[in-house]
């Protein structure tokens, strides 16, 4: 019964002390950088710095883009769209932190310019936020 | 009534908008200024349960976000029918939109959604066409979108969407509501210099001086650009003038002597100026004032 108590006490004090909290769940990936060229950088939702980018970095939500002059990127996303982005352009990933009102966008365009591509437009849809407006593509998402 | 019923109603009571009747106020003008459309008063009627022409003073619940979803799937559905060749895929589409508007009427907005969704649908699998467009942010913070190829693209700015189609281009500056899109030719028709007819080209304007000063009336006038909304007519010189036109003249009462330079643009339906044309001007009075002293020794 001591011992039984024992190690009780023993597996319950382990918990209680030092043990490092579980690590936090992974962050969806709702894009990832294909083909870049001349300077592309990104910026984490976390972090404050810019950080440079190449082809296979993964996108998460808030994370942001930026294009230098003469630079270009793509964005692929888990639907199978594909957004190119120009030269000296600044993006935000489904920012969640948005325009009130507005819901979350796919990409928040806040400088420069993107060219989109939906293959299957029928099952794919693309939002773009701008300061000016909202841009739909493909099929309603509530309908997906 | 059961207790679960009297609170979902007190619930709904509590966060769904509601509006009052006026005296004298018709179910149009409710439906109008409740829901934008003098025609969904049987709709609002739906929406509460209620036959007849409501009283004044009676309080109606208003449809919140589902309605909206429904509007904006109904407008998809039919921009994308208005773009659809004649057939059998069409035909079946524009019956299930017809179902939707019906189902909106009753105030069904999820059916109605559901409905026009898949009118929407039926058209896109049978397209099977790549969607492509662009939207790019001006320096002034304008929004440019421009779709290439496939399904309409829908802009929403405002509280008010548009669809644009392919070869289509739309813009929309901050604040604003987005305008009508524009075609590849129409764009380029609009965007053309006007042809300014007069004062012609280098002339000298002489003009009889009219009473509070100035010379007068100085008429400008131009032809007319297919496509354009208005003019924006801008004149500079020895006295500044910015105006906005329908008509493709300008009279100024009065202007002072001197040299002008006076230019216009066409206003293109999505908010957008066309290239401007520009002309010199000088003006003269047409007769000299002479005053003539009398000589001290006379």
């Amino acid at each position: 019964m001591a011992v039984c108590l024992s190690l009780l006490c023993a597996s319950a004090c382990r918990r209680d002390g030092g043990t490092p909290p579980p690590p936090a769940p992974p962050l969806p990936v709702r894009a990832t950088l294909g083909p870049v060229k001349g300077t592309v950088s990104i910026k984490r939702a976390a972090g404050d710095d810019w950080v440079a980018a190449s082809a296979g970095t993964v996108l998460h939500d808030d994370d942001k883009l930026r294009t230098g002059s003469g630079a270009s990127a793509e964005l692929r996303f888990s639907s199978g769209t594909v957004v190119s982005v120009s030269e000296d352009t600044l993006l935000g990933i489904s920012e969640t932190r948005g325009v009130p009102g507005r819901g979350q966008t796919d990409v928040t365009l806040l400088r420069g310019a993107v060219d989109a591509t939906l293959d299957r437009p029928a099952n794919q849809s693309l939002t773009v936020g701008t300061p000016a407006a909202t841009v739909r593509a493909g099929r309603e998402i509530v309908f997906q | 009534m059961t207790r679960a019923a009297l609170v979902i109603w007190v619930l709904l009571a509590a966060t769904a908008d509601e509006t009052v009747v006026r005296p004298g106020e018709s179910l149009a003008q409710v439906a109008a200024r409740t829901l934008g459309n003098d025609r969904a008063g049987p709709e609002l009627l739906a929406f509460n349960h209620l036959e007849g022409t409501p009283a004044a003073g009676t309080r109606l619940l208003l449809p919140g976000p589902e309605r909206v979803r429904a509007v904006s799937a109904i407008a998809s559905a039919r921009s994308a029918i208005g773009q659809a060749p004649s057939g059998t895929t069409r035909t079946e589409a524009e019956a299930r939109l017809t179902s939707a508007e019906g189902l909106l009427g009753q105030a069904r907005y999820a059916d109605a959604a559901a409905q026009a969704d898949g009118a929407w649908k039926l058209l896109a699998d049978a397209r099977q066409e790549t969607s492509r467009f662009a939207v790019a942010v001006e320096p002034d913070g304008r929004t440019r979108v421009a779709v290439q190829q496939g399904v309409p693209v829908r802009v929403e700015a405002q509280g008010r969407t548009r669809a644009v189609r392919a070869g289509e281009t739309l813009t929309v500056a901050r604040g604003d509501p987005p305008g009508a899109p524009l075609s590849e030719s129409s764009r380029a028709v609009a965007s053309e210099p006007p042809q300014l007819l007069t004062p012609e080209a280098g002339l000298k304007l002489a003009l009889d001086p009219v009473p509070g000063g100035g010379l007068g009336p100085v008429r400008f006038a131009w032809k007319p650009v297919p496509e354009a909304t208005g003019y924006a007519f801008e004149l500079t010189g020895t006295r500044n003038r910015s105006l906005r036109t329908a008509q493709p003249t300008v009279t100024l009462p009065a202007l002072p002597a001197g040299s002008y330079k006076w230019t216009v643009r066409a206003m293109l339906a999505n908010g957008t100026l066309g290239q401007p044309s520009a002309r010199a001007l000088q003006l003269v009075p047409s007769r000299i004032k002479l005053e003539v002293q009398e000589a001290p020794w006379q």
